[in-house]
């Protein structure tokens, strides 16, 4: 979906922001570009809508390279969602959702179908929320109509540049809980960018780790968790791997060791259950909340056996010894 | 009451025409300075060249430093000397023109140039072209300062339109200049009250328009 191919960008002066990356998107992935700030994660992605040109290497967007592309057309189809949000503060709700619908000439009926769909989908009343303004937002809200705003027009392909980065904690888990669960409905392709690991961690099918402008490794979570590329990202990691590993880790993947044979009769009734795709750290939660010593699992609607709370304990241990944190 | 009668009955005629002369040279030399600093602020603050900004905002500020009666002498001379008509409309609208510039121009650039660049970005990003991204971006959010830019110029202006009547540009001055030559109190009031009244409702005018064109979201924050 998106290329890039040997892409550098070095800014007069001589600075190199991003150097010979090379890298793919596939369609509908998160691909989420982390480090630290200055690592040019933030350029690479500005590339790709032309905010800012590359001074080498090619960008192929849908298998057209970019600077054959005009730009206001290739922008009109890709949504762009940045932490700063920057709702236009003299329009409405409407009117900030609507902008590219309204460039790119909708009939007015289809634009107020579509503003109403969105508000619904990021979780705000249409009828209430429609004729606001920005400034009779919370932070959360606006950010809300952001996403929304990089949706309208149902680009297949969404850049995000910390789009939850100015909130709260609480209010941060919520959007980037809904917006996974938005994400596994459109299966949009998404560049997104952040400096928190566990956001990336959370968000992304796959992780690019970024570092002076030049790519450290581009894997799966769980990849990068478990096997590091080099010392870089091994470093990067450093402090976190051991929360990072029960975030990564699956309930599938300590299978099946770990999966008790008792009798299926006992859980199958249970309304509680884990999901196979969870990761450690949910399935720990799940024993808390529910207070069981033991759940089953299912992988979908199939039944894949029970896991013990206790199982999950010395799992856990076990990976805390790997690790080496205490 | 009869002073005040033989006062209207003396001067106002007089009045009435002067005050309509001083509106109409106000009007013509406002919008005259309004389509010059309207686009050269814009440009200015969409420039790449920030040597030609301040070269400009700085010439506007220098006019501005010299004493209003010395630039209409300045200009009577200089069109003296170029062979165009010295006294009268002419040289009058070009100095209030001159004069009603910088307030203008500063504020459309200004404006312009304080608009948060995450907004601009976004709209660049999601594909405005800049002529759009000018007409339902930028001027609607710089308009209120604009405005006051225009109208702290509209008050200038009517001041200094008291003094064109030193260059036979009629207006109020006239009324004043021969009220202050013979000594006469009546003359000097029917010149000073209009011209302090028109000053008041132009800036009430103005205001009032300001704030409508306000849009109602960011009223709170000007």
């Amino acid at each position: 979906m998106i290329v890039f191919q040997k892409v550098s960008k070095t800014y007069p002066g001589g600075v190199k922001a991003v150097c010979n990356l090379l890298m793919e998107v596939a369609e509908g992935e998160i691909l989420v570009l982390l480090g630290t700030s200055g690592c040019g994660k933030t350029t690479t992605l500005k590339m790709v809508n032309r905010l800012i040109e590359p001074t080498a290497g090619h960008i192929f967007v849908q298998d057209v390279d970019i600077m054959a592309q005009d730009p206001i057309e290739l922008r009109r189809k890709i949504g762009y969602a940045i932490q700063d949000i920057g709702l236009f503060p003299h329009m409405t709700v409407t009117e900030n959702i609507s902008a590219v619908p309204r460039l790119l000439k909708w009939s007015r009926e289809r634009i107020s179908e579509r503003v109403d769909k969105l508000l619904t989908m990021v979780g705000l009343k249409p009828e209430e929320f429609r004729n606001r303004y920005p400034a009779q937002l919370s932070g959360g809200q606006r950010q809300r109509i952001g996403v929304a705003r990089a949706l309208a027009a149902d680009p297949p392909i969404i850049l995000m540049d910390e789009p939850f980065g100015a909130l709260d904690p609480i209010t941060r888990e919520q959007l980037q809980n809904e917006f996974i669960e938005l994400e596994s409905q459109m299966k949009k392709t998404i560049l997104f960018v952040t400096h928190d690991v566990f956001e990336a961690v959370k968000m992304g099918d796959r992780i690019a780790l970024l570092d002076a402008g030049r790519l450290q490794q581009v894997a799966t979570p769980a990849e990068l968790v478990e096997n590091p590329a080099n010392e870089f990202v091994d470093d990067f990691l450093g402090q976190h791997r051991f929360q990072l590993s029960l975030l990564t880790r699956t309930i599938k993947a300590i299978m099946p060791g770990a999966i008790s044979e008792s009798p299926v009769s006992d859980t199958t009734r249970l309304k509680v259950f884990l999901r196979a795709r969870s990761s450690l750290i949910e399935a720990l939660d799940m024993f808390k909340k529910s207070k069981r010593a033991i759940l089953p699992v299912y992988d979908g609607k199939q039944f894949l056996g029970n896991l013990k709370k206790d199982t999950l304990l010395k799992v856990i241990s076990q990976v805390l010894g790997e690790t080496g944190e205490t | 009451m009869s002073v005040l009668l033989s006062f209207f009955q003396k001067l106002g005629p007089e009045m009435v025409q002067r005050t309509y002369e001083h509106i109409y040279l106000t009007f013509i030399a406002m919008v005259i300075a309004v389509f010059i600093a309207l686009p050269v602020g814009i440009y200015l603050a969409r420039t790449r060249w920030p040597k030609l900004t301040s070269a400009i905002l700085g010439i506007a500020g220098v006019i501005q430093t010299v004493p209003s009666l010395a630039l209409i002498a300045l200009i009577v001379i200089i069109f003296a000397l170029v062979g165009l008509p010295s006294i009268g409309t002419l040289p009058a609208i070009v100095a209030l023109v001159l004069y009603a510039l910088l307030p203008i121009l500063r504020n459309t650039y200004t404006s312009i140039r304080q608009i948060e660049p995450s907004i601009i970005e976004v709209a660049t990003g999601m594909g405005m072209k800049p002529h759009q991204i000018l007409f339902s971006v930028e001027l609607p959010l710089s308009l209120p300062v604009i405005m006051a830019g225009i109208r702290i110029s509209a008050v200038w202006t009517i001041g200094i339109a008291t003094l064109v009547g030193l260059i036979g540009a009629g207006g109020l001055g006239n009324l004043i200049i021969k009220g202050l030559r013979s000594i006469q109190v009546d003359y000097l009031l029917a010149g000073t009250l209009p011209a302090a009244a028109l000053a008041l409702i132009f800036d009430w005018a103005l205001g009032s328009l300001e704030k409508w064109l306000t849009p109602k979201s960011i009223r709170a924050r000007t």
